[in-house]
């Protein structure tokens, strides 16, 4: 539940950057398309590696363990 | 479909639309032609005369005024260099003059300061003369005086008395009582007085001792001043000496060794008043010389002052003309002489511009002709040119570096400018120095007006072009710390697509069946990497790829993530079997046939037209080049390709281990230092145990985890990119538009 929603979280922030940076920096067509794709990819690296992070420790793979005779 | 198609396109993307131009210059309005063009700075001019030597070319007598007047003008800033004044900045408006103005005026300063240079030399060499003769004046005095104040008060001649082997002076003067009534007239004893440097004397006192065979008496003392050597420009100390001897033998061997050891020698009269005499003159003539020279240093400076005034005026302009001059000489004159014929490549958007300082160099010169400006087809591959700001260059320059790339290739520095600074932080990660960095590159950013008009060292000026880099590289580097503060993972990054227009052979051929090797064997394995995680199986994904490939039709067992996946993976296997032959194979065939037609076309066209052009009317660049078709050669450059991808897919997923292994280096670094340092210094009660362990932590901090690790970590995301991105897709065996322009003329020679 909480990868949905911080995923979520990461679209929205994603699509508000590009329409900010579309009314803020309009600087032509050609422009403006680089600056979307920068915010794209930027938005989409950050969150892989947080996406990454997440699932890892979703299940780890070294647990502790209780030692017997405790 | 058509929206796709609509969209506007990125021109960071692709290089800029270039085309080939050929330019006909009436002879008078050339030079303002070439002038105009060159502050507008779009235009290359391909070299038409390139087979000629430098002094076969039209201008060479211009380009040989241009560089003599560069030779005077280096000359003089040496002068004011060694002057010690300094250059005032560029006034803002600027005349224009001419160059013959510039000529002359060079020349008469240059006659001017060589003159004035000749006069203080001669001047200099003087006053050090007579310095030094001071100098042995007042010492050999000394000598003499001592030497005789042992006898009776009256004033003695010394031409009398004899020495022995013995050197000291107080002992001389028994012997001095003896013997001075005996040898009365004879030529005895004699006396050179001189003075020589002080590392020489020695050798020249042994020397001395040995040519005349013990027979003579050597004193010394060092001079009160430093005397200015003129060969080495610097101060020495200096020794006077007085060397006693009898004999003309004697005198002519020590004048010989005196010369050869470049002492000085002159001639103390050995009566007092005469000497008191001699000395007054000297010190008189010595102040008149002073003044003399201080009063050509300051003429001089000042002559320097007024130069330095119009001199960076005067460089700027010899250096725009040479270029004109240069630019000019690539230009062919054609049949009818006069007028002079020019080609080169230019971005389609300029071509306007272009057009507009073509008419304004005819309107200026008055010409009655104007200046032709038409398209032409070339068969080269044209320049490539990316329009980029400060910004983006810095990214532009690290994918150049690597090669430029082709005409209207994919330009990987549009990914680069986010992937980079990222895979960086991947690497880097760690928020406190991620923030040390962001002040680092906001300074720079802050005062970016007033660096980028100084000189900076070679280190700075990277990291100030760099800066915008850093700036990114420092944002992601807080924000991977933040993550990794949590945990620390395995970062496995995955490589993105983004959809090329599958229009030629390349795409369909060779990059399809890339794209699915990569993906069905690779992508796969991240894939299963993501569901292992969200189901916390217990499968070994190292046994579920190599049994994939072992034994794939077997069952899966206790390695079974989901269900159908032996039958996925059979079917991913075979996909990515089919994929290889399928960018081997069809490739070089579909290239062949190509060229075929495209030969065949143009064969048919030079028989039909070539009765009625000349060869000569045609300029150079459209003749046909002999191009051969080999197929073999294409073949096997394919089959490296493919043997290259299959290979280089294993090699760079593991290669990008390095994320990894890099961001454990970081984390252990700052831990030791962090645990080791700090907190074991704060442990002691003592403050001073504290604050050396607080200065060591800093050092170990700044030059060790921000400087080094900071260049490692940029090191390995430019290998990163470089080799496993792209090789994936990049041939960058371009060239680079370069323009003519004086913008770019810059700082060539300093």
């Amino acid at each position: 539940m909480g990868f949905v929603v911080t995923s979520l979280i990461f679209a929205v922030v994603g699509v508000i950057a590009s329409f900010g940076a579309g009314i803020c920096c309009n600087r032509g067509p050609s422009t403006n398309l680089l600056h979307l794709t920068l915010i794209i990819t930027a938005t989409v690296c950050c969150w892989t590696m947080w996406a990454i992070v997440y699932l890892a420790q979703l299940n780890p793979l070294i647990v502790p363990v209780l030692s017997e005779g405790e | 479909m058509e929206y796709i198609d609509n969209m506007p396109s990125m021109d960071l993307m692709r290089s800029e639309k270039m085309t080939f131009v050929q330019l006909i210059i009436p002879a008078e309005s050339a030079h303002r032609a070439v002038t105009y063009l060159g502050q507008l700075g779009l235009l290359q001019f391909r070299d038409l005369n390139a087979e000629k030597s430098p002094f076969q070319r039209t201008f060479v007598n211009q380009v040989k005024r241009c560089v003599e007047m560069s030779r005077k003008l280096r000359y003089f800033k040496d002068q004011m260099h060694k002057a010690g004044l300094l250059l005032p900045p560029l006034p803002a408006s600027q005349p224009d003059i001419e160059l013959e103005e510039i000529e002359i005026q060079l020349a008469e300063h240059e006659h001017e300061l060589i003159e004035m240079n000749a006069n203080s030399e001669k001047l200099r060499q003087s006053y050090n003369e007579l310095l030094e003769f001071k100098m042995v004046l007042q010492k050999a005095s000394g000598f003499l005086v001592s030497s005789s104040s042992h006898t009776t008060d009256r004033e003695v001649e010394l031409d009398e008395n004899v020495y022995s082997n013995d050197n000291h002076a107080d002992t001389a003067s028994l012997l001095e009582q003896e013997m001075r009534s005996e040898l009365s007239n004879q030529s005895g004893v004699r006396f050179i007085s001189g003075i020589i440097c002080t590392s020489k004397v020695l050798q020249f006192e042994r020397i001395l001792f040995r040519a005349t065979r013990g027979n003579m008496l050597f004193n010394q003392a060092v001079a009160d001043e430093e005397i200015l050597d003129p060969s080495s420009n610097e101060m020495v100390e200096k020794i006077v000496f007085v060397v006693f001897f009898s004999g003309e033998q004697a005198r002519t061997k020590i004048l010989k060794i005196c010369e050869a050891f470049g002492a000085n020698c002159y001639p103390v009269p050995e009566d007092t008043t005469k000497r008191r005499q001699i000395t007054q003159e000297v010190l008189s003539r010595l102040s008149e010389l002073e003044t003399t020279l201080d009063a050509g240093l300051l003429h001089r400076d000042k002559a320097l002052t007024s130069i330095g005034y119009h001199l960076t005026k005067w460089i700027n302009m010899v250096k725009t003309q040479k270029a004109v001059y240069d630019t000019l000489n690539m230009l062919n004159f054609d049949v009818t002489k006069k007028c002079l014929v020019g080609e080169g490549w230019c971005p389609i958007f300029a071509k306007t511009k272009i057009q507009e300082a073509l008419q304004r160099a005819t309107f200026d010169s008055s010409s009655q002709v104007g200046i032709i400006f038409h398209v032409m087809d070339a068969v080269e591959s044209p320049p490539t040119y990316f329009r980029t700001n400060g910004f983006t260059n810095a990214f532009q320059e690290i994918v150049d570096a690597y090669g430029v790339a082709k005409y209207q290739e994919a330009n990987p520095a549009v990914y680069t400018i986010v992937t980079f600074p990222f895979l960086f932080a991947v690497m880097f990660g760690d928020w406190g120095h991620g923030i040390c960095l962001l002040l680092g590159a906001l300074v720079l950013i802050a005062r970016e007006s007033k660096l980028s008009s100084q000189k900076l060292g070679s280190f700075m000026e990277m990291l100030f072009g760099g800066r915008y880099v850093l700036l990114l590289m420092s944002i992601f580097s807080i924000y991977c710390g933040l993550i990794y503060n949590e945990f620390f993972s395995v970062p496995f990054h995955i490589f993105g697509d983004s959809a090329y227009k599958c229009q030629d052979a390349t795409c369909r051929y060779q990059f399809v069946p890339q794209v699915i090797f990569l993906n069905s064997l690779f992508g796969y394995l991240s894939i299963l990497i993501v569901v292992k995680w969200c189901t916390g199986s217990q499968a070994d994904l190292y046994h579920v790829m190599i049994y994939m490939f072992l034994s794939p039709f077997e069952a899966l067992g206790e390695n079974r993530l989901f269900w159908g996946q032996s039958v996925l993976q059979v079917v991913l296997l075979l996909l990515a079997l089919i994929a290889v032959p399928w960018m081997l194979f069809p490739k070089p065939f579909i290239l062949k046939r190509l060229h075929m037609e495209r030969f065949q076309g143009r064969t048919y066209g030079i028989l039909g037209t070539s009765e009625m052009m000349s060869i000569d009317d045609e300029p150079d660049s459209a003749r046909e080049r002999a191009e051969e078709f080999n197929f073999s050669e294409v073949f096997v450059h394919q089959m490296i390709h493919s043997i290259e991808f299959v290979l280089g897919a294993v090699s760079n997923t593991a290669s990008y281990l390095r994320l990894w292994a890099l961001s454990l280096a970081h984390s252990e670094l700052s831990t030791v230092f962090y645990e080791k340092v700090l907190l074991l210094a704060w442990g002691y009660d003592n403050i001073i145990i504290r604050l050396v362990g607080l200065a060591v932590f800093a050092f170990a901090t700044a030059f060790i985890l921000l400087m080094m690790e900071t260049l490692s970590a940029f090191l390995h995301a430019l290998r990163l990119h470089w080799v496993e991105f792209q090789n994936k897709f990049y041939h960058g065996d371009g060239y680079k538009f370069n323009p003519f322009s004086f913008a770019l003329l810059a700082d060539d020679d300093d």
